[in-house]
């Protein structure tokens, strides 16, 4: 390990020899590598190992949703004739690894794969426009301050206080739910309220900044100081929140469904595939909710997972 | 108390000097806050050639940096509020200024240097990214001759490789190198006037030399005006031409930095520069002006001073003397003791004030 270093007195050298030492020694602060706040945080979150078995988990039902109905297609008019059904359905086999539910003989296998793409769609989806609408709100109401605060966080409160799940299956009842769009919808104008309370409070802390005075006196309007100078310091949190709600909007569509007001039967979705076998639980085809229940289990942590890694990574207190 | 409004009126309409690029007069910003009105800004006098430089020395709270962003037009209303008073800057009048015209002004043709170069940059911009866009906001340059001319300032104000500093984020840099990068922005886009508030007081001794020689040497060599805030008497002894000290809110003496550390003409200023530690007073308390800054809510109804002034009488305590002109319009003092009325005690205060003054000196040269 220990290298000959020679001593040199560097009193004793002339200017000339100076300088050639100054040129021989490597210039270590330009040669350091330049990392942006992502590639650091990308750094940090390669660590989290759980965080990033639940990247990887959650890309991989992404990956499901998006491909897997091409290859296991479900189609609610294709009905078996009498004489293929049988009453419990099957266990799983090889055909069928997932087994076949009872009554319609649909295999478990593909309903999972389709119910992925919309649970995922809708969760997704909602939490999206969701995070978009809690930060424009939020944004607005943390930066303008005063009245228009105070206007925009009383609603906020009014909509939080509401019993959400009556007013979502309420809504869906009369907005006409079944399709997924609208139910998507639903979930999107319940879900920003978090968001923006968290938002209004980075903006907040975030608009008394230095560099957001700096960056006033400097001629900045208010436009870009919103967005290009407070938002981008607001992202990372964010971010964490959002995954937050696409796991809670998940398991609400879930719930929705199972109580036979969200997606009708006609497209698949988790809640609605679990609503349909629980009649048939005590016949003991287990297998029926199993599978779309461990699919929305392993969602909800994978998403959980990340979004721990994800704030580890973005909190900008964090030293490596 | 308020001049007449004819007087105000006749002001307003007066020819202004077109040597003077900022004219301050009867400046009065307030904050209406749960417990009251705190009066930040109290009645604030001074003008600033061009070219030319004044240093704003007062202590914390009395109002220089509240003077600062209300000229930079950066006070948040609510709270706060320009109650009264005019700024001129190159004519026009800043107070009335549509917020459109004053965003111009800012940046382009006033900017502003902040105490906090820690905290001053964005931190998710690379400096670079930070300078251009100032530039492009005032200059109307493409994305590509914005950077050129952020790489140009950088090296204007001695940021080694400048190429690369561009491309780095504020955390990569140290406190000294934060703040070049602020004057570098400040100067950018070619100010008339700089506003330089504690530019120095965040840094550690080594590296406030040399901002301030940095800040001193492009003042002369791009001629813009400054205005220097600050609490440290050595640095505007270092840097300005003249001085303007504030205490609560107003201004309580100004004139050349000669005259007024040499010849102080205030009790204020006499107890600055006496509490300046020297050569003489090794070994002794260190001395201080008696008491404490009085509360904003309650101001002593005579001179703002006077609970703390060892010259007070009577009549300090309940009147308020105006800043009168000593000689000349830009030399004044708000006391009593440079009226007729303090005419005998004036022998007792001008001892104190030349040993003050005596002690500062040598405290200086040591």
């Amino acid at each position: 390990m220990a290298t000959e270093v020679e001593a040199v007195d560097v009193k004793r050298l002339t200017p000339a020899e100076l300088e050639a030492l100054e040129l021989e020694r490597p210039d270590y602060e330009i040669k350091l590598e330049s990392l942006n706040q992502w590639q650091l945080a990308w750094r940090r979150f390669k660590k989290h190992r759980l965080a990033v078995v639940g990247t990887v988990l959650f890309l991989a039902m992404l990956a499901v949703g998006a491909f897997g109905p091409i290859f296991f297609p479900y189609d609610y008019s294709v009905v078996p004739t009498p004489d293929q059904i049988v009453y419990a359905g099957r266990p799983p086999s090889l055909a069928h690894p997932f087994g076949e539910t009872g009554s319609l003989q649909r295999d478990v296998l593909a309903l999972v794969v389709n119910g992925a793409r919309l649970s995922l769609v809708i969760g997704v989806g909602a939490a999206l426009v969701g995070a978009v609408l809690g930060a424009i709100v939020g944004g607005i109401a943390g930066y303008f301050g005063g009245r228009v605060d105070n206007i925009l966080m009383r609603v906020v409160d009014i909509m939080l206080s509401l019993p959400l799940l009556f007013v979502i299956l309420v809504a869906s009842k009369f907005l006409g739910g079944g399709s997924w769009y609208t139910i998507l919808v639903i979930f999107a104008l319940f879900s920003w309220q978090g968001i923006s309370r968290l938002v209004r409070s980075l903006f907040l802390s975030l608009r008394g900044q230095d560099f957001v005075d700096a960056a006033r006196a400097a001629g900045v309007g208010d436009y870009r100081i919103v967005f290009r100078h407070i938002l981008p310091n607001a992202v990372s949190p964010i971010i964490v929140a959002t995954t937050l709600v696409v796991a809670i909007v998940i398991v609400e569509e879930a719930f929705v469904s199972f109580l036979g007001f969200g997606v009708d039967a006609t497209q698949p979705t988790w809640g609605n595939v679990l609503s349909n076998s629980l009649t048939f639980i005590p016949v003991g085809n287990w297998w029926w909710p199993l599978f779309p229940g461990l699919a929305i289990v392993i969602t909800i942590l994978a998403i959980n997972f990340m979004g721990d890694g994800l704030r580890d990574a973005l909190d900008p207190r964090a030293k490596d | 108390m308020s001049a007449p409004i004819e007087e105000l009126a006749a002001s307003a309409e007066k020819e202004r000097d077109p040597n003077l690029l900022l004219e301050v007069s009867g400046l009065r910003t307030y904050f209406h806050v749960m417990d009251g009105t705190v009066k930040a800004v109290d009645g604030v006098d001074f003008a600033l050639p061009r070219g030319e430089t004044l240093g704003l020395v007062g202590e914390s709270g009395c109002g220089k940096s509240v003077t600062a962003l209300t000229i930079m037009r950066l006070i948040d209303t609510p709270p706060g509020e320009i109650v009264e008073g005019e700024i001129w800057f190159d004519g026009r009048d800043l107070t009335t200024l549509p917020d459109e015209e004053i965003r111009k002004v800012r940046g382009g043709e006033i900017a502003m240097i902040f105490q906090e170069p820690m905290t001053s940059l964005n931190p998710v911009f690379t400096v670079g990214n930070q300078i251009a866009e100032a530039v492009k906001l005032h200059q109307g340059v493409g994305d590509k001759e914005a950077m050129e001319r952020a790489i140009e300032s950088l090296k204007a104000v001695g940021v080694p490789d400048p190429e690369k500093r561009v491309k780095q984020y504020p955390h990569e840099l140290s406190g000294g190198l934060r703040q070049r990068v602020m004057i570098a922005m400040a100067l950018s886009c070619e100010p008339k006037l700089l506003i330089a508030d504690e530019p120095t007081t965040a840094l550690d001794v080594t590296i406030q030399a040399q901002i301030l020689e940095l800040i001193k040497e492009i003042q002369q060599r791009t001629g813009t005006a400054l205005l220097l805030i600050t609490h440290d008497l050595a640095v505007v002894a270092e840097t300005v031409q003249r001085i303007a000290v504030m205490y609560a809110g107003v201004i309580v003496e100004q004139g050349t930095v000669e005259e007024v550390l040499l010849d102080p003409k205030h009790p204020y200023t006499q107890g600055l520069l006496s509490s300046i530690p020297g050569k003489q007073k090794r070994g002794r308390e260190l001395s201080v002006i008696k008491g404490v800054v009085p509360n904003p809510f309650r101001m002593p109804p005579g001179c703002k001073f006077e609970p703390r002034c060892p010259f007070a009488w009577e009549l300090c305590h309940t009147h308020e003397p105006d800043l009168v002109e000593l000689g000349r319009a830009d030399r004044r003092s708000r006391c009593f003791l440079q009226t007729p009325a303090g005419a005998l005690r004036r022998p007792e205060f001008a001892a104190a004030a030349k040993q003050a003054v005596r002690d500062a000196v040598t405290g200086w040269e040591t």
